[in-house]
């Protein structure tokens, strides 16, 4: 009787185990890998947000109802004014009436149904409620019938011009919106926007862009070498009892905990030529000819953000160190003394290898930040003077959210993500099965 | 290598720390000087110390509420992804479940992932919710980043704990959850409240998210906040040292009473113990 009964315990707690997952797996699928496949979607296509015509992603020639049912109920509107304000223009009115229905009906008759969702975005938009749905929104159109709209609202776009001619005053108005809503019309045909890998060629052959790699590059090799190099010399020279070392540990950590937003409008105000005194300080010891250089040249960009983020990171680092030095039990190095190692040989003997593990783990999560680095330059320099410092990071926000570019931002982000990738698969193989030690059941 | 210190130990470690907290105290400084005095000299000192920095700071921009909004954020963030977290670590190290390395390989692969690569998509999914410039709209984010963290933290905590205490409850009758709830993640106290801060940290301080989902002024948080005291045609640097007082401040605060916890959290992921 015992035995089944363990055995749906076990199973219970199986389950559990799964649920107790579920959420986490959960939110990493839709929040992170669903919208890395999109953003990787979204770069085959020109797709700019700032762009009527580019601002969704189009496969095929197609029609957005919400624009064209807006635009023909205020052309419909609009010729009602214009038929107030100047009886003579009936005849052209009808014709225009005449031609934009037999398109319409046309239109409705190229797909099973088209005219049931036609009539619902016109009530949502009846009742001011934006169309979100894309499948409702958007519908595929066939060329023949696109070709005959285009020309037809050319056409009446050109009758109402003439019209114009010799209108009197108060029909100007009406008849001038009147050419500009028929003419907008034609903004509901969108022509399909799918380049392919365009904005991976047009990107890769793009100077500005590899300047950003290099920068990137530059920017991750020299601050994680500098805060690795500089933080094991803190660190071992730490690693010993004294006074104050509470103290000593929280003041090293405030650089690590302050937003690197603020970080970096402190380095922008201590760098400035006017009034920063590490301008000022550096230009009177020599190192700079005038304090306006640091961040008004490349070079003097590059340097500034290089060193406000050693400055940020080489506390943290060392502390990590320590943490893998204070692991190393001190008989080794008496056993050392004893055999006559120096200190030296004593470094690279016992030290080294006993914190390797502990040294690649930090050198991994540092330099996939630095490669992904975009508050710190984004607010100290701004990627400037003249793109100098801009990471790829930075570059792709600027052409995401400032150019809404869409397409070329999304490739961008592309390739920092693969960049990001190659480098952890270099380091993990390096690492190996450390990183998981300690964290599952053996 | 517990060697004693001497005098020389001392001298380097006042200039190592007074070289890390240059910045700090320089900005201060330069905070309670009056404006004229600030692009006019490099003298340390004034002589005529003013707060009227810190009154203007507060005064052009909604700076507390900058602090607010970060606080709220923060705050939710930390608690829905400590629970989400402590679930998976617990499942992951606990129950026999099957997949725990390909579970916690995507957990691993889902901390280094570049946040610029998720940006634009993560834009258009919060603006069709209607989310933006909301507190929702950065925390629903915000947990998914702090999740691979928190889940890689908790678990160095959790394995540490006794087997047998999960046995005994087992016996007294407990279901696993119960056992869970009751048992480890009380015994795991410590570890959670670690990681809470970092998760609180990490949350406080982020900045791609916050500037490009929250634009509208009142529902900023403290990093873009200031970001934003620089102006195209004037950099009111007393204002900006000032508000970088006055954000520190709470920092600093919460760094001293938790350093202890703080260092044992940054160090469980990368060293064997």
């Amino acid at each position: 009787m015992k035995q089944p009964k363990k055995r749906r315990f076990q199973l219970n707690e199986r389950q559990l185990g799964y649920a107790m997952v579920a959420p986490s797996i959960i939110l990493i699928a839709v929040i992170i890998i669903w919208p890395i496949l999109l953003s990787a979607w979204n770069s085959l296509f020109d797709y700019r947000l700032n762009d009527p015509s580019k601002a969704e992603r189009i496969t095929s020639l197609s029609i957005n109802l919400e624009t064209y049912a807006d635009n023909r109920y205020l052309v419909y509107d609009t010729m009602e004014d214009v038929r107030d304000t100047m009886p003579q223009a009936e005849s052209t009115l009808a014709n225009i009436t005449s031609a934009l229905d037999e398109q319409h009906e046309t239109l409705l008759k190229t797909d099973e149904g088209l005219a049931d969702r036609y009539e619902e975005v016109n009530t949502m938009l009846e009742n001011y409620q934006p169309v979100n749905d894309d499948d409702l929104r958007l519908t595929e159109i066939p060329e023949a019938w696109t070709d005959g709209f285009t020309a037809t609202l050319d056409e009446q776009t050109a009758a109402v011009q003439t019209l114009r001619e010799d209108a009197p005053e108060g029909a100007i108005q009406p008849l001038t919106d009147l050419e500009s809503q028929l003419s907008n019309t034609k903004n509901a045909v969108l022509e399909p926007n799918f380049v392919g890998v365009n904005n991976y060629t047009q990107y890769l052959a793009n100077g500005r862009t590899w300047t950003a790699m290099l920068n990137t590059l530059l920017f991750t090799v020299v601050t994680v070498g500098v805060e690795l190099a500089v933080g094991m010399l803190v660190a071992l020279l730490i690693n010993r009892v004294f006074i104050g070392r509470g103290l000593v540990r929280a003041a090293v950590l405030v650089p690590w905990a302050i937003p690197t937003a603020v970080a970096a409008m402190m380095w922008t105000f201590l760098f400035d030529g006017q009034s920063g005194i590490m301008a000022h300080y550096m230009a009177q010891l020599g190192i700079i000819d005038d304090p306006g250089v640091l961040l008004s040249t490349g070079a003097g960009g590059m340097f500034s953000v290089m060193f406000a983020d050693i400055w940020k990171t080489t506390p943290y680092m060392a502390l990590l160190l320590l943490a893998g030095l204070q692991t190393i039990p001190r008989s080794m190095y008496e056993a050392a003394a004893v055999d006559g190692a120096n200190k030296f040989q004593q470094f690279f003997s016992i030290t080294l290898p006993m914190i390797r593990s502990a040294i690649l783990v930090a050198v991994l999560f540092r330099a996939l930040d630095a490669f992904r680095v975009f508050d710190l330059i984004y607010v100290l320099t701004g990627g400037g003077p003249a793109n100098s410092t801009e990471s790829i990071s930075v570059y792709a926000y600027k052409l995401l959210f400032e150019q809404q570019n869409f397409g070329a931002g999304s490739a961008l982000s592309v390739i920092v993500f693969l960049s990001v990738a190659l480098l952890s698969t270099i380091f993990i193989k390096l690492i190996g099965s450390d990183l998981f030690s300690g964290r599952l059941k053996q | 290598m517990a060697k004693r210190a001497g005098i020389g130990f001392y001298i380097f470690l006042i200039i190592f720390v007074f070289l890390v907290m240059f910045p700090f105290i320089w900005v201060f400084l330069t905070s309670i000087k009056p404006q004229g005095e600030i692009f006019s000299s490099f003298q340390w000192f004034s002589s005529n110390m003013t707060f009227e920095n810190y009154v203007s700071a507060l005064e052009t921009r909604p700076l507390l509420l900058y602090m607010l909004n970060s606080f709220v954020v923060a705050t939710l963030t930390t608690i829905i992804s400590i629970i989400v977290a402590s679930f998976t670590a617990y499942a992951v190290t606990r129950l026999p479940i099957k997949f725990k390395g390909l579970i916690l390989g995507l957990v691993l692969a889902a901390s280094m992932f570049p946040q610029i690569a998720v940006l634009s998509p993560i834009f258009n999914f919060v603006t069709d919710a209607g989310l933006r410039n909301s507190y929702l709209g950065l925390v629903i984010p915000y947990i998914t980043i702090s999740l691979p963290l928190a889940i890689w933290i908790l678990s160095t905590f959790f394995i540490k704990i006794p087997l047998s205490l999960e046995e005994s409850a087992k016996l007294d009758g407990a279901t696993p959850f119960q056992t869970f709830r009751k048992i480890i993640f009380p015994l795991a106290a410590p570890g959670v409240f670690t990681t809470a801060i970092l998760v609180f940290i990490a949350a406080w301080n982020e900045y791609l998210f916050a500037l490009t989902i929250n634009t509208e002024d009142s529902w900023r948080t403290i990093p873009v906040g200031i970001s934003f005291y620089q102006s195209q045609f004037s950099v009111p640097w007393g204002d900006i040292t000032a508000a970088t007082v006055i954000v520190t401040i709470p920092i600093v605060v919460l760094v001293l009473l938790f350093q202890r916890r703080i260092v044992a959290g940054l160090t469980s992921g990368s060293v064997k113990e």
